[in-house]
């Protein structure tokens, strides 16, 4: 039913939003990482709060044992603060997804991850070694003493086990080994882990005895996980009663590349926008307990939502053979790789491969007068260029430029080098740039888009390498 | 590679230059001043003369009658101050024969928590070991047990002001 992508692909919000309308709206705004800055300071500023704490308790650092037991109590306050760091950050709350992006809320939880394993473990190794000091006894005596007989720590040492359990598991070389389904459920444990090592903090931390501190701290660890679980619980259950999504096509757009149509009710009250992704859950074999990004290939629509994929593993092959009306659960819309990121009134689009699907909506939609979109699409075969009428039909229609870049590498050398990119497009250094395709076609594009004298606030890229 | 390297580092020296920032030594106890002393905490001890108000202890003979005649030098018992700490109150009773320190014992301690236990039954005989040895309250602060030391300190020196007055 080609009537269907048709009108996914013409939708009304997408005028609303101005397509096609002229040049974008270009009054003050705030820069596009401000969001991202914000955040990173109220982090710092927890942690320094965290560490006034202990400032303020502290009277003396006498000795060995006060050396090494105050260590063990700023990295054991530094852990506990960080730990439902890591939920949140994980969380899916809306304005963290748009405003400071997936990719990069993904990687700041990978970088906490390993830092919170670090201080777990010099926090363990300090206390037990500063305590063992204070008690004049061994460092085996005092860890079987601290594990078995001091309070809530069997829970306490548990967590920590969890958590080392988890960062071997998540460490690369294990990872590859592992189906990306195992390695998700077995992360899972660190929610359990940060919920166990609560208590023992409560109880054992010096800093936490008394009244408001203890009553702060146990806020900030219901708190996250409440959050955690309104957003990646009940929301996506209660959209998923209100919206019924379903799908309504698969047609395949190219060697292994496949659009998947979903339909439901309501679906402009989800306000995605192009450029984001939503993450599927297919209820059907072999899908239903995956829930993987799929990127919005079209402007959505109140009644249909197109995505399109690149058959990579058994998990996408299984989505072609999705049959209409099954049932799919949708977490999203998510991602900052969306008109709001624009600064000037030229943009360039650089698509790599079947990095052309978000790329295709903003194409699409993104505010520009004519003359002022350049799309760059990078293939290595003619027969991977997907989309080609559609593009075609939109260039046309927005007066928008889009040149191909096909061949493979070893008869067309690198297409995205400063000298091409410069050539290809005048003015680079007055575009907004955004980004998409595999993981060296991005960075040889990122650097040589630099060395043009793009500005890095002015080049978007969503990179989902951790 | 780098960020990690410069986030430990980062940390590391961090981490060291707070607790290098803190006092270290004997200096602790006179240096902080987070208690109130005599906040009449019931040491609910056996010796139970002793516990009420009145700063004189039960003494067996006057103090300072001069008259300290070979062995007859007066044994008095002398109850300090309770010292609030963090912790909970500290509060020693001090045995005194003549001006000698001839008997502390530790009347009330932090025990609220397993940690104070364990470090209490640790520092607590080092601390009456070092005022007995000292015959005053200028004793060092026993490693990983400042807070102890501090209140212990303050009772004992209550305890030697009571004697003297």
């Amino acid at each position: 039913m080609p009537a269907v992508v048709d009108r996914a692909g013409a939708p009304r919000r997408a005028a609303a939003q101005g397509r096609a309308s002229g040049p974008p709206d270009l009054r003050l705004r705030l820069p596009a990482d401000a969001a991202a800055y914000a955040a990173l300071t109220l982090i710092a500023l927890g942690g320094l709060a965290v560490l006034a704490l202990w400032w303020k308790d502290t009277i003396g650092v006498v000795g060995a044992a006060g050396w090494l037991t105050g260590a063990g109590r700023i990295t054991g306050l530094l852990a506990g603060y960080i730990a439902p760091l890591l939920l949140l950050l994980m969380a899916r709350v809306p304005v963290l997804e748009h405003r400071i992006g997936s990719d990069r809320l993904a990687r700041w939880h990978a970088h906490a991850g390993r830092y919170l394993v670090c201080l777990l473990t010099a926090h363990i190794l300090t206390i037990i070694w500063g305590y063992s000091y204070t008690a004049q006894k061994s460092v085996t005596g005092e860890t079987v003493y601290v594990v078995f007989h001091y309070p809530e720590m069997i829970k306490g040492s548990l967590a920590a086990l969890l958590m080392f359990a988890t960062a071997f598991f998540s460490a690369r070389a294990a990872r590859r080994r592992l189906s990306y389904e195992t390695w998700y459920y077995l992360h899972l444990a660190t929610y359990l882990a940060v919920a166990l090592g609560f208590s023992h903090q409560i109880v054992n931390g010096a800093d936490l005895d008394a009244g408001g501190e203890r009553l702060l701290w146990s806020a900030y660890y219901v708190g996250a996980f409440l959050i955690l679980g309104w957003y990646r619980l009940l929301v996506p259950w209660r959209n998923d009663r209100r919206h019924q999504l379903r799908v309504a096509e698969v047609r395949a757009e190219g060697p292994g590349v496949v659009s998947v149509i979903l339909t439901g009710r309501n679906l402009d009250e989800l306000r995605a926008e192009p450029g984001q992704f939503f993450r599927l859950q297919f209820q059907a074999r072999g899908l239903r307990w995956t829930a993987n990004p799929y990127s919005l290939s079209a402007a959505p629509h109140p009644q249909y939502l197109r995505f399109t994929v690149k058959e990579l593993g058994g998990h996408s092959a299984a989505v072609a053979q999705l049959r209409p009306g099954t049932k799919v659960r949708a977490e999203g819309p998510y991602g900052a790789f969306t008109a709001g990121r624009v600064r000037s009134r030229k943009v360039l689009l650089i698509a790599g491969g079947v990095g052309i699907t978000p790329i295709r909506a903003l194409f699409e939609t993104l505010p520009a007068g004519r003359g002022d979109l350049t799309l760059l699409y990078r293939a290595s075969r003619p027969q991977d260029v997907i989309f080609h009428q559609e593009l075609e039909a939109i260039a046309a229609a927005r007066g928008a430029r889009v040149r191909y870049l096909v061949g493979p590498r070893s008869e067309v050398g690198d297409p995205l080098t400063a000298r091409t990119l410069a050539r290809l497009v005048p003015h680079l250094n007055r575009h907004d740039v955004f980004i998409c395709g595999p993981e060296p076609m991005a960075a040889a594009a990122v650097a040589a888009l630099r060395a043009c004298g793009v500005k890095r606030t002015r080049i978007h890229h969503e990179s989902f390498a951790l | 590679m780098r960020r990690a390297i410069v986030a430990g580092t980062a940390t590391v020296s961090g981490v060291v230059l707070l607790l290098g920032l803190k006092p270290h030594g004997g200096g602790v106890a006179q240096a902080a001043g987070n208690f109130s002393i005599g906040s009449g905490t019931d040491p609910s001890s056996s010796s139970s003369s002793s516990a009420s108000a009145p700063p004189t202890a039960s003494t067996q003979a006057k103090p300072g009658s001069g008259s300290s005649s070979g062995s007859g030098s007066a044994t008095k018992v002398v109850t300090g101050d309770a010292a609030d700490t963090r912790y909970g109150p500290v509060q020693l009773q001090v045995t005194f024969q003549g001006k000698k320190i001839a008997k502390i014992s530790v009347l009330q301690y932090p025990t609220e928590s397993f940690r104070d236990q364990e470090i209490n039954d640790y520092a607590l005989p080092l601390l009456n070991q070092e005022a007995m040895t000292a015959q005053n309250s200028r004793i060092d602060v026993v490693s990983g047990a400042t807070y102890t030391s501090d209140g212990y300190t303050q009772s004992l020196q209550s305890a030697i002001d009571k004697a003297g007055s």
